[in-house]
């Protein structure tokens, strides 16, 4: 059997890195200008962003229950030692992969909340993962961010995903919102460039779909002039670098974006999981670390709260794959400098497991987007998650 | 036909030629509007004869490439990753000018859309050779029986290696193939309990997929051959019988029938109770006929977003350009930024649709690639009067209407036709298919 390295970012680059090399010397952020900031977001704003990992991070081998005997036993293949991870409490320790972040944790910047999921979860990625950006058990297709941009004075830059294509959670039942990319932003250019920004005008005879298409191209010569001229224009690092980089680099420039969202993919390690998953969540706490120093050192050090979850974590045993399969319950990682740092909510037991082998839930996610929404959104709970009012807050 | 098309007769035949052919060939709206909607319904319900179009492009052989290069020798390892993306370029490629030469295009639509059904990502799979493979399997029974598509898909190579079928044991099974075969392949979510799952996954111990080649061998010694409960029977399953068995059930018909209705029809309404019945024998063909003659193509509420894919080879049919004649890396590199690249969806559920694709920074990359079409494009069917050239545009390009907005920008670009052009196929409404 071939292990396969060949991972989907690494195929992008072999196909894409030699056009993306010319494309980014083709960009002309300077021609974008306006650096001029027309309504900056005031000081103490308070500011979300959310770190998506795909695929089911393992929150067993993230925050790790170490001196657990059955930790150690049931999954003797993928089983951390004593030596790769940093101890925070006598029972419980981060991936040594992670040293940036429990480095936060012990300056009290980090509430670990555990065993968080919803009553009776979902095994599937994409249900786990719906339920998650809805907020919604009963099935709404909208995001929890979009019902909270549905209710905002509509701008482009409420919230803004990076990349180029939206988290469900962002989406709306009347808002989408904003993307730009760690690429930056190149406008239109030739005899068309005149003509194009009419395409985006509203038409009263638009149907739905239209007249969202317009607004794409509407939203894309307003984020140009407003956020174009911020964008780092050599990213580097891992994407997950890239992407907060960007982040970084706006919030510092006062961008009136009150949600941003990151992701990374490739959590769904049914096989070889501990090198996998090991150098993943190094190169989220990398650019964690990255994030929070160049953050701390700006205009916003103390507005900014970042969410690190999953769709689910997964199965306690390991398989014989070297891997695990879909499970339920993980922690959930909240870091800024205004988060009170500490340990919420109760460990799930290794002992006490559901009928499949997976952890019970002892925290509900709505609960966490709770606190958020009254903490950071200053949002009243219920006009975002309809018939929930739970809040549990870190600040 | 002398008099001129009701603005509903232009909506029901723009969409059917653009959801279920990739959009018209030059002339060929303004034609099937003069013969009528009975008309238009024959010629895109035609399919499985030679296709003179997909003919002219060269059949695609790939090599077995053989093992991942071992060792140290950095030459040689250099040389198999440029082989293995040359090849994967020349797939894309390949299928992409099938697309878009495709005289009855129906076969190759529903190919495209059975590889975001079966979703199977190259970036796991990594040998183009075995994704062209299930690729041609997609295409044999596109619009075949969807029990004989569902049984040989199940021991598909590309499909077994993505979902660790590869690592599945007695002792220790890999639920990842029997969970989505059920829950997105042939069931839907919650049509199945987790012990259905767990006896699937023994069901299908002892294939192993040979992954430069997708060359799937059944050993009988690894297999699980002692009777399971599975989905409400008790036997002793392998790969073909739990297949046989997770089609045969009710909640199979309902499933397929919803996939195909949101994709083809509305991400907005509800199929009608009536169509499934067209599914009842699992016949494809005959469900795309029920949702070709449904009597939704004039609803207003059936808009539907065209996917990345769908707008680019739409838009190549229309200006005769062939993606191979394009630069493939450019290509390649602008529908990744769009979010869509064949043979490379975002995981195992496909690609999510709707408004997520129309966003700015997408608009960005579209713009780059409608000019990369618009240099090698013809226009010959704008060489009419300046006063007639924004309508000539729609018929050309099978748009059932301008908005007042549209017209307004096109009539800017009257001196230059390919200007009016690439403007044309950057508006909203050729964007969606309204």
């Amino acid at each position: 059997m071939i292990n396969c390295e060949f991972d989907r970012r690494r195929f992008l680059q072999w196909t894409g890195a030699s056009v993306f090399a010319a494309l980014t010397t083709q960009l002309s952020l300077e021609s974008l200008a306006n650096a001029a900031a027309k309504s900056p977001l005031p000081a103490k704003t308070p500011i979300l962003v959310l770190v998506t990992l795909y695929g089911g991070n393992d929150g067993l081998n993230t925050v790790v229950p170490f001196t657990d005997p059955r930790y150690q036993s049931v999954r003797s293949n993928i089983a951390l030692s004593h030596s790769q991870v940093i101890p925070i409490t006598d029972s419980l320790a981060f991936n040594s992969s992670m040293p940036l972040i429990s480095d936060l944790y012990t300056r009290r910047k980090v509430a670990i909340v555990q065993g968080v999921s919803y009553p009776d979860p979902s095994l599937s990625h994409f249900s786990s993962m719906a339920i998650w950006q809805s907020a919604s058990l009963e099935g709404l297709t909208s995001g929890w961010i979009g019902r909270w941009l549905d209710q905002q004075p509509h701008s482009p830059f409420n919230a803004i995903g990076v990349g180029s294509t939206l988290p469900p959670a962002f989406v709306g039942e009347q808002t989408v919102a904003s993307m730009v990319d760690v690429g930056g932003i190149q406008l239109p250019w030739g005899p068309v460039a005149s003509v194009l920004p009419r395409l985006g005008d509203a038409a009263p005879s638009d149907v739905t779909l239209e007249a969202a298409a317009a607004t794409s191209i509407s939203d894309l010569y307003s984020t140009a002039k407003r956020v174009g001229p911020h964008i780092p224009k050599s990213p580097s690092g891992s994407w997950i670098s890239q992407q907060l980089s960007l982040v970084s680099a706006l919030i510092n420039a006062n961008v009136p974006t009150r949600v941003w969202e990151v992701n990374l993919s490739s959590f769904d390690t049914h096989t070889g999981e501990q090198g996998d998953q090991n150098s993943l969540l190094a190169e989220v706490d990398t650019a964690i670390g990255d994030f929070m120093t160049k953050i701390s050192a700006g205009s916003h050090s103390h507005d900014v709260t970042v969410m690190i979850y999953s769709e689910f974590g997964r199965r306690v045993a390991s398989n014989a794959s070297d891997g695990t399969d879909h499970g339920t319950s993980a922690p959930v990682l909240l870091i800024g400098n205004g988060v009170k740092g500490g340990l919420y909510g109760e460990q799930p037991s290794l002992k006490r497991l559901d009928e499949n082998g997976n952890l019970r839930v002892t925290t509900d996610f709505r609960a966490v987007y709770g606190g958020l929404l009254h903490d950071v959104l200053e949002t009243p709970v219920r006009d975002v998650i309809p018939s929930w009012n739970g809040a549990l807050s870190v600040h | 036909m002398t008099s001129t098309p009701s603005y509903e007769q232009r909506l029901a035949t723009s969409r059917l030629l653009h959801r279920f052919g990739f959009g018209p060939t030059p002339g060929q709206f303004k034609n099937l509007l003069e013969h009528g909607l009975a008309t238009t319904q024959s010629v895109v319900m035609t399919y499985g004869r030679d296709d003179p179009g997909t003919k002219t492009v060269t059949p695609l052989v790939l090599a077995d490439l053989g093992n991942f290069p071992s060792g140290n020798n950095q030459a040689k390892s250099n040389a198999f990753w440029n082989r293995i993306q040359k090849d994967s370029a020349d797939l894309v490629m390949w299928w992409l000018d099938r697309m878009v030469a495709a005289s009855y295009p129906l076969t190759e639509r529903m190919t495209w859309f059975w590889h975001g059904h079966w979703a199977t990502s190259i970036s796991s799979v990594t040998y183009p050779l075995t994704m062209k493979r299930q690729n041609d399997t997609l295409r044999k029974f596109a619009l075949g029986n969807f029990d004989d598509m569902a049984r040989e898909m199940v021991v598909d190579g590309a499909l077994n290696i993505w979902l660790n079928n590869n690592e599945n044991y007695v002792q220790a099974p890999n639920e990842n193939l029997a969970r989505e075969f059920m829950e997105l392949m042939t069931l839907g979510v919650n049509h199945y309990s987790q012990n259905d799952v767990a006896a699937a996954a023994l069901a299908l111990t002892g294939y192993s997929t040979d992954q430069s080649n997708g060359k799937v061998t059944f050993n009988p010694k690894e297999h699980f051959s002692v009777p399971l409960g599975l989905l409400g029977a008790t036997a002793i399953f392998d790969a073909d019988s739990f297949a046989k068995l997770a089609v045969s059930k009710d909640d199979n018909v309902q499933f397929i029938t919803d996939r195909l209705w949101f994709r083809f029809v509305s991400g907005s309404t509800a199929p009608p109770a009536s169509l499934a019945a067209s599914f009842a024998n699992r016949d494809i063909a005959s469900l795309v006929n029920a949702l070709v003659h449904s009597t939704a193509w004039t609803d207003p509420a059936n808009a539907l977003v065209k996917s990345p894919v769908e707008w680019f080879v739409g838009a190549c049919r229309a200006l005769k350009v062939r993606p191979s004649s394009l630069n493939a890396g450019d290509t390649q590199y602008l529908l990744t930024q769009m979010g869509q690249v064949p043979f490379n969806p975002p995981n195992v559920g496909g690609w999510t649709y709707g408004t997520a694709w129309l966003n700015g920074v997408a608009f960005q990359y579209r713009f780059e690639l409608a000019q990369n079409i618009i240099a090698k494009g013809d226009f010959g069917p704008l060489a009419v009067e300046p006063l007639n050239m924004v309508q000539a545009c729609a018929d050309w390009l099978g748009v059932a209407e301008w908005s007042a907005r549209t017209a307004n920008a096109l009539t800017l670009s009257l001196a230059t036709p390919s200007e009016l052009a690439l403007a044309a196929i950057l508006s909203p409404e050729y964007m969606v298919s309204a």
